[in-house]
């Protein structure tokens, strides 16, 4: 695996290090009113986005802290995240 | 065939001999023969047959880039000769042929070269259907390669490394040795590697003068000196690049030598930053039977026999694009090698120093000429040379024939790692623009011909290199910058492709056969795009992945096609850039479990071991299958199981409990010290995942178990999903920290008893209870009594370098009652009478907490929570299309036992049976099944299908759980 991952308490690491934790969507969306189509989305949908997007990482065989990246998923590396967290 | 003997440039040790058997025959050679110079060496002309039409083919080049030379070396097919050291005793064979390379039966293929155009696969043999399997097997039967034993068995050893580098260098050639020792000199860790078995690249075999008194080879091995005593550059000699990745990665396999430990190696890199100084390989000349043998390259004859001290002929013809092919005619010329004459496609623009020296030995000399048909019915003849118009022809005899049309760069690492490949009127190269940050191109692949401005932009990428490395290496940049730009620059090229042919025998690989004919024929049917071209062709797809095809097909599509602004484009190169073992991929196959700390103890007790997730565990300890006398053991006396491989986690601070009510159903908040409480974990779909025990142990501090296949997980899982929360929390996995023991039967507390310093009776510590003891007053065992098997027992949790101490006491404090061992096999039967489940065996992916009839556990009123599943558990709590746990017995109490795993049938699959046994207990199988909801009732029959059963099905009926003591009064004793 090319990918490395800047973890945040352990830096820069081979990507073999790490668990996959999914695209960032968010907490959970609160259980009263939910419906069964609204919690499927949120668990199994993704936005599948061909650039850079922010994603959960562990480090798995480190330290095992679960964080955050943004990674242009086109190139698989890792970027730096936009200035503001509203980008 | 005599040797060239006493030349400085030789690589071989003439006072070794070593022979190899071919083709049932032996030959002899010398060390440092490759299986290709030791068999040219003896004569052998034809190395092999081609892949459609079993044409003769020879050696071509010496670096691997075609199939030519394939042979079958102790049975291993497709093995490159050209690129093989002989070893002593190699039993070689040729490959694809019916008798004899010299002697082919199918060499009438090549006369139905008309029946089989490009394509004939797809398009001939589909219609009708029933031709198709027919075709096939006579297809295969005829084309290929080499063939594989299946039960054929790799000998040597495939080994891994992954060195990190803050620069590394691809080519040892003049250029990268030269970048190789300007980042070595700024005390960074450098990598070279070199696909030749030495380094020197295009400077090895050359005489010809660097500077006055300096060889080119002297230069080379100058330099190599100096590379192998800088204690800080790492050099990989035999090492192929066979990718290139993101972030500088980069991949590649060693051969090893008889002194290495490994046959092969595949070697990872990962580097700051990577300078490419891969040089050039000869661009095929394309003119009629250009694959006859006899017809090589220039690097080819030029170091068979400066390498090797192998002339490659008695008489040759040189049809060149370069230099290089002039300089190789006059020292080969001087060799003993009887050159006919030298042409050169280009008419003008070779280095004026050179002609004369050609007319001083007398070799006729023929600018604007190139060769335009090879003769000869098996091997080369003669060659018909011609003028560029055609129009003027004139033929030599001849047994070799050196030809290329020039040289084209090799930019496979660049071109993988992202940079686009352009081409360049001026050189005719295709050359790497886009190039991505930390990477860097040198030397002779950039266009360079001076050996000095060679070795210069070898030493400008290495420093540009250092400056990635985040050195302050700015102003000797400019310098080395300045002093290039006063050397000569880029060389004009030869832009030339094919001679005027007329026959139908010009190949553009020689690997699928193809030949100009068949890039015809697809731009006819409207294929203009190169990587279509390639595909519908089959060109450049063989085992030298584009080496001889890959930049004259651009070259001949761009020159055919009428449309003015198609500009050639090679095609995509992907990994591996050269063919590689899977057996080095795979690397050595380490047998590696965990054991738990009484693991030489259950050995030794003659218990069958055998792996589960990543522990050796005890599955039984008696011969009988069925562990009969181990069941009955733990039911009326007393039992030990080593239980060490289960989960078990700490976690404390201010937010445990919040953590705990996140991931487990129940409601945790009633944890409480003194006593075990059991609850389970499912995932966003309540899909069941986990089960375990969790008790407190002080404030905010709790210890909790997992089954053993979420050991590894559980630390993960639970941070996971408190991710957005930032509680405070710590969790520590114990799980090889202790050592569990299960002391199970109604003798168990009479053991117990004799070693611990604290109450045991059913009073004092109750079912379900939690208690510390310390045993013989030394070892802290903390102890709960749960109720898996079924019977009275105690769990026993000790510090895993106490474990063997507390198992040796409990066995000689049992021995009184004949405790004994019970395994796996015997947990899973008396489990099962008791109706407890183990996930995974009666639970699978999509098995939810509903489902297997534990939902009660799920505690609906703590929504704050937002317990992992709870949604999923709401949702699908009155769903009936789902399957559900059920007991079964057999209608017949004698029948046995259906297998695990055996499909519910009634008209379809309407489940399956989880697991079954025959209960010693109950004197009859039972058995658990995840069914349909219209089957889970209570007395319906069940259906059994097993695969050998011919119709017969097992009968069972549905009955209450559990099996055996309903009440539960015997773990409660």
């Amino acid at each position: 695996m090319a990918l490395t991952i800047t973890c945040p308490i352990c830096g820069k690491r081979s990507g073999y290090e790490f668990r996959f934790g999914g695209e960032d969507k968010g907490p959970p969306p609160q259980a009263a009113g939910l419906t069964p189509a609204a919690w499927c989305d949120y668990v199994h949908r993704n936005n599948c986005v061909a650039g850079v997007q922010k994603e959960w990482w562990c480090h798995r065989q480190g330290c095992g802290t679960w964080f955050s990246i943004y990674r242009d998923t086109t190139k698989n590396l890792e970027v730096a995240g936009p200035q503001s967290e509203d980008v | 065939m005599k040797r060239l003997a006493g030349l400085p440039t030789l690589r071989v040790n003439s006072a070794r001999a070593v022979s190899i058997e071919y083709d049932g025959k032996r030959f002899h050679g010398v060390e440092g023969d490759t299986v290709a110079t030791l068999l040219y060496a003896n004569g052998t002309r034809i190395f092999s047959r081609s892949l459609k039409y079993h044409r003769p083919r020879g050696l071509y080049s010496l670096d691997g880039q075609s199939s030519n030379t394939y042979v079958d070396v102790d049975d291993i097919p497709n093995v490159c000769a050209e690129n093989t050291f002989v070893g002593n005793g190699m039993r070689v064979e040729p490959q694809n042929v019916l008798g004899t390379p010299e002697h082919d039966w199918m060499a009438f293929m090549d006369k139905l070269s008309w029946a089989m155009p490009a394509g004939f696969y797809y398009t001939i043999f589909h219609k009708p259907a029933r031709l198709w399997p027919i075709a096939v097997r006579h297809i295969r039967k005829t084309a290929g390669l080499g063939s594989l034993s299946p039960d054929v068995e790799l000998r040597g050893r495939f080994d891994q490394i992954y060195p990190a580098a803050d620069v590394c260098i691809i080519g040892a050639g003049p250029a990268g040795m030269s970048a190789a020792l300007a980042a070595a000199a700024q005390k960074l860790r450098v990598i070279l590697l070199e696909s030749r078995p030495w380094l020197g690249g295009y400077f090895d075999y050359r005489t010809r003068n660097h500077k006055p008194g300096m060889p080119l080879y002297l230069r080379g091995r100058q330099l190599a000196d100096q590379l192998e005593q800088a204690p800080n550059i790492r050099i990989f000699k035999h090492t192929a690049v066979i990718g290139c990745y993101s972030n500088n990665l980069i991949t590649a396999f060693q051969r090893g030598s008889e002194a290495d430990c490994f046959a092969e190696r595949y070697v990872q890199i990962r580097a700051e930053s990577v300078v490419v100084a891969t040089g050039c390989i000869e661009r095929p000349l394309l003119f009629e039977n250009n694959d006859r043998p006899g017809i090589m390259q220039i690097g080819c004859a030029h170091r068979l026999a400066r390498t090797w001290g192998v002339l490659a002929g008695e008489q040759a013809v040189f049809s060149i694009g370069h230099d290089l092919g002039i300089e190789a005619a006059i020292d080969l010329h001087d060799l003993g090698l009887s050159i006919a004459c030298v042409a050169d496609v280009r008419e003008d623009g070779c280095d004026p120093a050179l002609p004369p020296q050609l007319e001083a030995r007398n070799i006729p000399f023929y600018p604007g000429w190139v060769a335009a048909k090879a003769h000869g019915r098996k091997v080369l003849k003669k060659v018909t040379l011609t003028n560029l118009s055609g129009v003027c022809k004139q033929q030599f005899d001849c047994d070799t024939l050196v030809a290329s049309a020039g040289l084209t760069p090799v930019t496979g690492p660049l071109a993988l790692a992202g940079a686009r490949l352009e081409y360049d009127a001026h050189t005719g190269y295709f050359l790497p623009t886009g190039i991505p940050q930390k990477m860097h191109a040198a030397g002779r692949m950039l266009g360079l011909e001076d050996p000095t401005a060679i070795e210069l932009s070898g030493r400008l990428a290495g420093l540009r290199a250092v400056a990635d490395c985040g050195m302050a290496v700015g102003a000797t940049i400019s310098g080395v910058e300045e002093e290039l730009a006063k050397l000569p620059g880029p060389a004009r090229g030869s832009k030339f492709v094919v001679a005027p042919v007329e026959g139908k025998k010009t190949f553009v690989c020689f690997d699928e056969d193809v030949t100009i004919q068949n890039i015809d024929q697809a731009m006819r049917l409207g294929f203009d795009v190169t990587e279509l071209i390639k595909r519908f062709t089959s060109a450049g797809t063989g085992p030298g992945q584009g080496g001889i095809a890959g930049h004259n097909l651009p070259l001949y599509v761009a020159l055919t096609h009428r449309s003015p602004d198609l500009h050639p484009r090679p095609t995509t190169v992907r990994p591996p850039l050269v063919p590689t073992l899977l057996a080095t991929y795979a690397g050595t196959n380490h047998p590696m479990s965990k054991r738990t700390p009484v693991h030489a103890s259950q050995v030794a007790a003659g218990g069958v071991m055998e792996r589960l997730q990543p522990w050796q565990r005890a599955r039984r300890f008696c011969a009988d299958t069925t562990a009969r006398a181990e069941i009955e053991n733990v039911r009326t006396n007393v039992g030990m199981l080593d239980a060490s491989t289960l989960g078990k986690f700490r976690i404390f601070g201010p937010d445990a409990l919040k953590a705990l009510q996140r991931v487990y159903v129940s409601d945790m908040a009633r944890v409480s010290t003194g006593r075990m409480y059991y609850s389970a974990m499912c995932n966003e779909d309540g899909c069941v995942i986990d089960d375990g025990v969790a008790t407190q142990i002080a404030e905010n501090d709790y210890y909790f178990t997992t089954s053993t296949g979420r050991a590894g997980e559980t630390s993960e899982w639970i941070r996971y999903h408190t991710r957005y929360d930032r509680w405070d929390f710590h969790i520590i996995n114990l799980t090889d920290a202790y050592g569990v023991i299960n002391l199970a039967g109604p003798n168990a507390r009479k053991v117990l008893e004799k070693v611990v310093d604290g109450a045991v009776s059913n009073e004092a510590f109750p079912f379900l209870g939690f208690r510390e003891f310390m045993v013989h007053g030394a070892i802290p065992v903390r102890a709960m009594r749960l109720g898996f098997v079924g019977e009275l027992s105690f769990e026993l949790h000790v510090p895993s370098s106490y474990m063997q101490s507390l198992w040796d006491i409990l066995e000689e404090a049992g021995e009184e009652f004949a405790i004994w061992n019970f395994g796996l096999e015997a947990q899973n039967t008396l489990r099962l009478e008791k109706g407890h489940v183990i996930l995974g065996s009666e639970s699978e992916q999509r098995t939810t907490l509903h489902d297997i009839g534990l939902g009660f556990f799920w505690h609906r009123d703590k929504l704050e929570a937002q317990t992992v599943g709870a949604v999923a558990l709401k949702q699908t709590e009155n769903d009936t299309s789902r399957l559900k746990l059920v007991g079964f017995k057999m209608e017949e109490p004698a029948a046995r036992a259906p297998r695990d795993g055996s499909p519910i049938v009634a008209e379809r699959i309407r489940g399956y049976v989880c697991t079954a046994r025959y209960s010693y207990a109950l004197k009859e199988p039972v058995g658990m099944a995840l069914v349909e909801g219209y089957l889970a009732k209570n007395a319906t029959r069940l259906t059994i299908f097993e695969d050998d059963c011919k119709g017969e099905l097992m009968k069972a009926k549905v009955v209450p759980m559990p099996f055996y003591d309903p009440t539960g009064k015997r773990m409660r004793m």
